[in-house]
Formats: structure tokens, sequence, C-alpha cells
């Protein structure tokens, strides 16, 4: 199989550039959604680790893990959604940086 | 098998129980709850003479009944609860038991019939008071002790306060509590020097062998040391400092100032805590550790002498007083002064022999005093009784019983004792001890106003005319009050016969049968070895050649001339008061000698200007501490808060440069860049 012979490195790699890329996100963005879905690329690095290791060692324990994170991350996605309209009623916008009342 | 000794704890449980049933059910119960006290204080009376009657065989019982803080090793100690009978203890609980009975008796002529409201409360107050007093009595350690010392000054606060809505009982159970409180402090730091140089409180643990005077007398003879001081000052020290309990709670000066004002109390209850058992404890707590006090020569001179001295001072006071109740009161005071002059001079069972007699005579008294006041409707002014003699006999008789026993007239009980505490005294104060000759002439001193003040409230209230109305028409007693009197009129009469020290001298017979009750008992815990110790290590000797009876002519003659000039002075139709005549000492002795005046003005200035200065340190230092260690957290989390700005991007970017900067610390440690 083709895939086997990529080595692991790689897929750290590209796991480390995701995360990067949804920590960017999270750390530049004021839009809520934009959190969310940035928040879903740093899950999936992890995911992309756990799949890489799961071949790499021939053990699907991994894979099946993956498969939880992913349902994890819609029950997670469903309840961010739900805040983010209830920030949107509060605060006629979705702007993370606006909602700062429950601060000092 | 279940021997008289396994009923002991009874003794002290049956009048504690009559205490729960009058405060739980006294409401509910017929003369509220009197009942229940009389029967539980018979009961104890019973097993009480049972007891007597048992070591009286020969037997004596020492038992740790329940540990309820035990020791881990050799150098701990363990806190226990027991009950020691031994003669001395037995003869307490006779005479405590006895008198609370009958003044339970007493009470319901007292208070039941008069009328008074909150008799539960009062009946429970007696019952706690006689189980504390019996478990004082029964105590088998120090601290056992110590614990009912204080359950007996807090039924006395709790009795004195009875009628708390006036402000002078109220006040004068403040007084009483605080003023025996103060010596109660240098009785604890007493105790736990006691356990700190011996790690045990017993008194008698060991046959008598392991108990803290053998150990103290063990040590004295090796030439220990503590704590810095050679053997002898340290038992003085700690034996001055158990002593302070003593002169609070027995009423010595100068910590008297209470009795007097314990007055405002129910009579009957002045006659059980204030004249017969509660005072005595301090004396009692004298002789049940005298094997330790004989060791100390110094605190022995000063237990004489205070002792002197309070005997004369209070018999002076007690000359001016107008009501019958203040008389008794000084009497009281002076009356221990003999006691604690006794156990100073040596002599033990002269002095457990007063306290026995005085118990009786002084409760008798008391007793009368408060039949008298109901004859007179509560009217304690001597001034408007007289001429009560033709309408209360029973009254008249007992109390003339218990006149000439506190006078000291021969044959009645206060004679044999009180001659017997002079001549030890007189002996021992001969035989060497200049401290002891200065305390036995002012005893000899107080015998004069003794007989003076007895018979001029003798004749003041029961004899010549009738100076009131009510005096005219006294209202009538009932047998339970005339019952009690006649019982304690009988033994303050016949009480001193058990130990007639000069009639044994003259004759030849060895009828000085309390001697002989002291003489078996723990090993260490005899007046043999009492006189040992004494001869020993205190170097007390008696001279030789002083006759006993021609002690007790001198005392004899001083009491009939002081109630001879109470006689002439008072015993007329219309007596007057003849304080004119003293001049200037006469407000002083009114004054009290300004005792009271003096320890307000010590406590208002010394004690208020320490109180001041603390108040200062602990609202500047202390609280200056605590507050300054909140200011410097309040004004730190004021700062530290205004990273938490409320924008979560923020929070995020701090969480991820935290894990970065974690992870590099945790790198550069773990030498992963090496």
């Amino acid at each position: 199989m083709i895939l086997s012979e990529v080595p692991p490195t790689y897929y750290l790699f590209l796991s480390a550039a995701v995360f990067s890329i949804g920590l960017f996100g999270i750390l530049t963005r004021r839009n809520a959604l934009m959190f969310l879905m940035s928040v879903e690329l740093m899950l999936n690095a992890a995911n992309i680790n756990l799949v890489a290791f799961s071949l790499f060692w021939g053990n699907v324990t991994g894979q099946t893990f993956s498969l939880f994170t992913m349902a994890l991350a819609a029950a997670e996605v469903a309840v961010g959604i739900g805040i983010i309209l209830v920030l949107y009623r509060n605060f006629d916008d979705v702007d993370v940086t606006k909602a700062t009342t429950m601060r000092w | 098998m279940a021997g008289a000794f396994d009923f002991a704890p009874a003794i002290i449980l049956l009048p504690f129980l009559s205490f729960l049933l009058a405060l739980t059910a006294g409401n509910r119960m017929p003369k509220g709850g009197a009942f229940g006290g009389i029967a539980a204080t018979a009961g104890s009376l019973l097993l009480s003479i049972w007891m007597v009657l048992t070591v009286a065989g020969g037997a004596t019982y020492d038992e740790t009944l329940y540990t309820w803080v035990a020791g881990a090793g050799e150098e701990t100690v363990s806190l226990t609860l027991g009950v020691l009978v031994d003669p001395l203890s037995a003869m307490m609980l006779l005479i405590v038991s006895l008198i609370a009975f009958l003044v339970h008796v007493f009470s319901l002529g007292y208070m039941n019939d008069e009328g008074e409201v909150g008799l539960p409360r009062y009946y429970a107050g007696l019952g706690l008071f006689s189980a504390s007093m019996l478990g004082f009595v029964l105590a088998d350690n120090l601290l056992m002790a110590f614990m009912f010392f204080e359950l007996v000054g807090l039924c006395s606060y709790l009795l004195i306060g009875f009628w708390f809505r006036e402000p002078g009982p109220a006040s004068a159970a403040k007084k009483a509590f605080l003023v025996t409180r103060f010596g109660d402090y240098f009785f604890l730091v007493g105790v736990v020097a006691v356990f700190a140089t011996f790690g045990t409180a017993q008194f008698a643990s060991g046959g008598g062998t392991e108990s803290f005077p053998a150990l103290a007398e063990q040590a004295l003879e090796a030439g220990e040391t503590y704590f810095g001081f050679d053997a002898q000052t340290w038992f003085t020290i700690v034996g001055l400092l158990v002593l302070g309990g003593v002169v609070g709670k027995s009423a010595q000066f100068p910590l008297h100032t209470w009795l007097p004002d314990a007055m405002e109390g129910p009579t009957p209850v002045s006659a059980l805590i204030h004249a017969a058992t509660m005072v005595a404890a301090g004396v009692y707590l004298v002789a049940r550790m005298y094997g330790f006090y004989a060791l100390s020569p110094t605190a022995l001179a000063i237990i004489a002498f205070v002792g002197g001295f309070t005997a004369l001072v209070a018999a002076t006071m007690g000359v001016v007083k107008k009501e019958i109740k203040q008389v008794l009161a000084y009497s009281t005071i002076s009356q221990y002064g003999y006691m604690m002059l006794g156990l100073g001079a040596g002599g033990y069972v002269a002095a457990t022999f007063h306290l026995m007699t005085h118990a009786f005579f002084k409760a008798l008294l008391f007793l009368g005093a408060g039949s008298v006041i109901i004859a007179m409707h509560h009217n304690e002014n001597m001034w408007d009784m007289g001429g009560l003699r033709e309408k209360m006999p029973v009254t008249y008789y007992t109390f003339l019983s218990g006149s000439l026993a506190l006078a000291g007239i021969v044959p009645f009980a206060g004679f044999w004792s009180k001659d017997e505490v002079l001549y030890e005294a007189l002996v021992h104060g001969l035989g060497g001890s200049p401290l002891l000759l200065a305390a036995y002439a002012m005893g000899l001193v107080a015998v004069f106003f003794t007989g003076f003040y007895t018979f001029r409230m003798v004749f003041l209230t029961f004899h010549g005319e009738a100076r009131s109305d009510t005096a005219r028409d006294p209202h009538g007693v009932r047998w339970n009050v005339k019952a009690p009197l006649v019982v304690l009129g009988v033994l303050a009469a016949t009480a001193g016969f058990i130990n007639m020290v000069p009639v044994a001298e003259l004759t030849g017979l060895h009828i000085e049968f309390l001697h002989k009750w002291f003489e078996h008992g723990f090993a260490g815990l005899t007046v043999e070895h009492y006189g040992t110790v004494l001869h020993d290590v205190a170097g007390y000797t008696a001279a030789e050649g002083v006759p006993s009876y021609a002690a007790g002519v001198v005392s004899l003659v001083l009491a009939l001339a002081g109630a001879g000039l109470a006689h002439q002075l008072y015993n007329v139709p219309e007596p007057v008061e003849h304080t004119q005549r003293l001049g200037g000492i006469r407000d002083v002795l009114f004054n009290n000698y300004y005792q009271d005046e003096y320890q307000v003005w010590l406590a208002d200035t010394v004690t208020m200007g320490v109180a001041r200065v603390s108040d200062l340190f602990d609202q500047n230092v202390v609280d200056g501490v605590v507050d300054g260690v909140s200011a410097v957290s309040l004004a730190t989390g004021r700062r530290v808060r205004r990273i938490q700005r409320g924008v979560v991007t923020d929070y995020a970017l701090l969480l991820s440069l935290g894990l970065t900067v974690l992870v590099v610390v945790l790198g550069i440690l773990g030498g992963w860049f090496a």
C-alpha cells in the first residue's frame, strides 16, 4: 500500500500545520463563527495524529478514537452555535470582543 | 461481689438525676420537684452512712472509673475520673449528704410554703449542687476535683442569683462567681503544674505510694530540682498556686468579699452552700492533699497565718452588722479561718474536726435564721426583732444550741473542735515557730469577738421586747422547718463528744475517736504519716508540757467574756446600738475595712489599665498584622484582575503562550534540546 510508504513525520507536519492554522484563526478573528471553524480545524489536527499513529502501529484503537472525536466535535458545534445565537440576541453581533460584560 | 464501694458513684448520680428530673419535669411535679431532691439526697445519705460503716470496718477504695484521655506511653499523662473512699472522704460524704438532705426538707418550708415561683429551677440547682459537691468529695485526682470545684462554683452562681430579677442577687451572684474564679485561675495553673511535675494527679493511687504527694516526698529525699528550683521551693510554689483556689472558695482574706454578698440568695442556699459545704470545699482540698502541703513549711505557715488573720478580721466585722445573715456570713469566714489555721499549724485532725462540727452548727444557725426570717416576713434586720423566744421556742432552743457551739462554750461541739485547733497552733508555735504563735494569738482574740457577736445576735433576735409589729405577731413555721433544726440542734450539742481531747488527757481514757478514725486508710494518707512528714520535713515539733485543758480554759474564759459583754449590752428589754462608742473604728468596721472599695479600685485602675494596653496592642498590632495581610492581597488582586479583560481572544492567547512557555521550560529542564 502506498500510504504505508509515507513516513509518519509527514503526517505530523500536516497535523501541526492544521493545528497552527486553527490557533491563528482563534487568535486573530473576531467573528464567533470563525472561532468555531478554527476549533474544528484544531480538533481535526488531533484526529490526523490519531489516525496516523494508528496506521503506523497497525492498531485500530486510534481510528476508533478519532470517530469519537468527530462525534464530540459535532456535539460541540451544536452547543457552540447555540451560544452564538444567544450572543447575537444579546449583543446584536457575533463579534467576541464586544461581549465583555462579565469581566470585573 | 457487689460491695458497698460499688455503689459509691450512685452517691453522685442520685442528686444528679434529681437535677435532671427537676429541670425537665419539675413543672409537672408536686412541690416543684422537691420530693425528687429529698428522695435523692436521702438515698445519698443512706449510701454515705453505708460508706462510713464500711470504712469504719477498715476498708478503703480507690478506683479509676473512666479514662477520658489515655496516655500513650511513659512520658504522657492520662486524665481519669475515679472514686476515692477513705476516712476523710467518707466523713465528708456524711456531712454533705446529711446537710443537703436537711436543706431540701427545710426548703419545703422556706420556698414552697412561702409561695415562691421558679421552684423547679431552685430544686434543679440544689440537686446539681449536691451532685457536684459529692463528686468533689469523692474525686480521686486533682483534675477531677478541679472540675467539680468549678461545677460547685457554677451552682453557687445559679442559686445566689435565684431572684435574678432584682439587682442585688444578680450582682451578688456575679461577684461570687468572679471572685472565686479569680482564685480558681491559680488553682488551674497549680493543677497543670502538678501534672507537669509528677505526671499524675492521683491522691492515693497504688495504695498511696504512687500518688503525687508520695512522689513529691521521694523527690524531696532524692534532692531533685524542677525548672531551676530546688524541690522544696517548687513544691511551695505549686502548693500556693492550688491554695489560690482554696482562698477563693473558702472565703479567706483577701478573697472573702463575695461571701457576705452571697447572702442575697435564699437562706437554705446560704446554709447549704455558703456555710456547710461549698465553702468547705477549699478546706477539704487542703486536707485531701495534706501530704503535699506538709512538705512545705512555708506554705503551711502562710496557710496558718492567713487563717488566723481571717478569723480575727472577719470576727471584728461581724460585731457591727445589723442583719442576722450578715453576722452569720462573717462568722462563717471567721470559722473557716480557724480551719485553715488548724491545717497550717499541723492539726490535721483538729481542722477536719472543726470542719465537721462547723458544718453542723453553721447549717443549724442559717436554717434557724431562715426560720426567723420566715417568721419576720423576710425582714432580716435584727433591730426589728426581739422577744421571739416565747413565740418560737423550737427555733430559739436549737438556735441557742448552735450559738453556744459557735461561741465555743463547753460542752457544745464548737468548743472541742475550736480548742483543738487553737491548741495545735499553740504547741507547734511554742515548738519553735513565732509565726504560728502570732496566728494563734489572732485566733485567740477572735474567740472573744466570736462570743460577743454570737450572743449579740441571740439577744437582739430572741430576747428583750419586740421592736416591730411583725416581731409581736410572727408568722408560724411548720414541721418541715422544725425537724431539720432539731436534728442539727442535737448534733451541734453532741458532735463534739467524738473527739474530746482535753477530757481524754485528764482522765486517761482513749476517747479521741476522730484521731483513731484517721489512723487507718491508705499508707501516706493517714494522720500518723502526716505527723511524721510534718516533723521530719516541715520541722514542726510540739512543745511538751502544755496541757490541752489549760488552753481550753483560756479560750473558754475569753468566749464567756465576749458573751458576758454581749449580755451586759444587749440582753436588756430595750437594747440600743452601742456602736457609737467605737468612734472612728465604727466606720471602718461598717465598711468592712474598705475591702470592696480597694478591690474595686484595683480593678478600675490596674486591671482596666492592663486591659486598655492589651486592647491597644490587640487593635493596633495584632489587628494591624491581619489587616496588613489582607490589604496586600486586596491590592495585588486589584492589579492582577486587569488582565481579565473579558475578550476571549486574550484568554486564548494567554492559554497558548502559557502552554508554550511550559513546554519550553520542561524541555530545557528535561534536556530535550541537549
